[in-house]
């Protein structure tokens, strides 16, 4: 008690004070409409800015969680807009591969089955055959795109394809960049060469350009890779180049290969056996 | 009682002076003494903080009264009638100030008198002037207003502690 009275002893000034200065500013402020106006209004502002410090000050304890929300939210829209992105690349692929028509080659994914390369007369067997509407006469490659020999024949699962590295392949081959194709072969012994002979004089190699499918064999699409010129030099006669090839395919080290149909294929060879030619022959 | 007489007189004069003089003087918007605080700042030193307060509550209410401002003068006077005693020990450097006596420059020593007389009365003049106006964009006339209103005052309330302390000192 005797602290109470103390307490209030000590304090009862000030406590007046306060009392009487808000009477007297209440008063004034209700003195006049100009006066209650205004003092209204710097109230709500002084009010106003200390609720908003008191808000910012819980704010700013806040922004551990906040940011861990925003980082979470920002993670999930990003997911969200690779999704888009996705599908719209997709979307544009789908309309750019519309726009082209239908393809003029099928594919196909094969695993080998058998593959030799020590042999004069090498052979691969892969997992696909008629059941997979797989012919002779078809394109083998890797999958990034080298030549591996083509399809001779087909079982209902499997299939048999005549190698690069057999002396009884032939395909044509050009040095890219320029027109002049010569004869690819392979003479045996070293699985990681062939020889493109016959290139005439004037395709001017050089060490390491890529040499490539012509397109004139219909099982072989243009433009495909065959190897880099290693090296090359005049043939007897000295009127073309005999080039060494370096495969662009590890032969010895095959596993899956892509099985390329051309659709045009049966059209072409049609017209190659056609009766005018037979008639020009004969 | 001795001491009483004086301040009553004290607080006449300067109510009278205030209305009726400085009130009607025509010296423009930019000085408006307001004198009447006179007796809040001549109360002797030792002169308990409910009686200072009393002091300006009656001081303000006259003023109001008179002025017709309901509230104004009394929302002004009585800060600085509650924070004379904590001005005082902060200028003169001394947290329990046991002094007795009239301010004045005998007792608290010239620079403190002045800085005591100023800051009260300017504190008095702002809190008055920044009510009166109500806003802020006002500011520089405002500040014209306290130098120029605030140096008469502060020179009545200086004559009036002359006549005090040479009244106080025949008694």
């Amino acid at each position: 008690m005797r602290k109470l009275i103390e307490f209030i002893r000590s304090t009862y000034v000030a406590v007046l004070f306060i009392l009487i200065e808000l009477f007297a500013l209440n008063s004034y402020a209700r003195s006049t409409a100009y006066t209650e106006a205004h003092l209204l209004a710097h109230a709500s502002a002084a009010l106003g800015g200390a609720q908003a410090l008191y808000t910012g000050i819980g704010r700013f304890f806040r922004l551990g969680s906040e940011n861990r929300r925003l980082t979470a939210r920002v993670a999930a829209l990003e997911e969200q807009l690779a999704r888009y992105e996705e599908a719209a690349a997709r979307e544009g692929q789908q309309r750019a591969l519309a726009a082209l028509g239908p393809s003029k080659y099928r594919m196909v994914v094969a695993s080998v089955v058998g593959n030799s390369t020590n042999r004069r007369r090498n052979y691969l067997t892969i997992d696909r055959g008629r059941g997979d509407e797989l012919l002779g006469g078809m394109a083998l490659t890797t999958p990034e795109g080298a030549i591996v020999g083509y399809l001779l024949d087909c079982s209902e699962r499997y299939a048999v394809a005549i190698s690069i590295l057999n002396t009884a392949f032939r395909a044509s081959g050009m040095i890219e960049g320029a027109d002049y194709y010569g004869s690819i072969h392979w003479e045996g012994g070293d699985a990681r060469h062939v020889i493109l002979d016959e290139l005439p004089k004037y395709a001017e190699p050089t060490v390491g350009a890529r040499v490539l499918t012509t397109g004139f064999e219909p099982y072989f699409p243009k433009g495909m890779t065959i190897g880099t010129v290693e090296s090359f030099t005049y043939n007897d006669a000295q009127m073309a180049y005999r080039v060494r090839v370096r495969l662009a395919a590890d032969l010895t080290k095959l596993g899956n290969l892509v099985v390329i149909d051309n659709l045009d294929r049966d059209e072409i060879e049609q017209l190659q056996d056609g009766e005018a030619i037979r008639d020009l022959e004969s | 009682m001795y001491r009483t007489f004086p301040y009553i007189v004290l607080f006449l004069a300067t109510t009278l002076l205030q209305v009726f003089f400085f009130d009607r003087l025509p010296l423009g918007p930019w000085c408006s003494p307001l004198v009447y605080i006179a007796p809040v700042l001549l109360l002797p030193l030792d002169t308990r903080p409910i009686v200072l307060l009393g002091c300006g509550l009656v001081c303000g209410l006259a003023a109001d009264y008179a002025m017709g401002t309901a509230g104004l003068n009394v929302a002004a006077t009585l800060p600085i009638a509650f924070l004379r005693r904590n001005l005082v020990a902060l200028v003169s450097n001394r947290e329990d100030n046991r002094e007795e006596g009239i301010p004045s420059p005998e007792h608290m020593g010239r620079r403190v008198y002045w800085i005591y007389l100023v800051l009260l009365t300017g504190l008095h003049h702002l809190l008055f002037f920044l009510l009166e106006a109500l806003s802020w964009q006002q500011l520089p006339q405002t500040a014209l207003r306290l130098a120029a209103s605030g140096a008469v005052t502060v020179g009545v309330i200086a004559l009036a502690e002359r006549l005090l302390t040479a009244k106080a000192l025949r008694v």
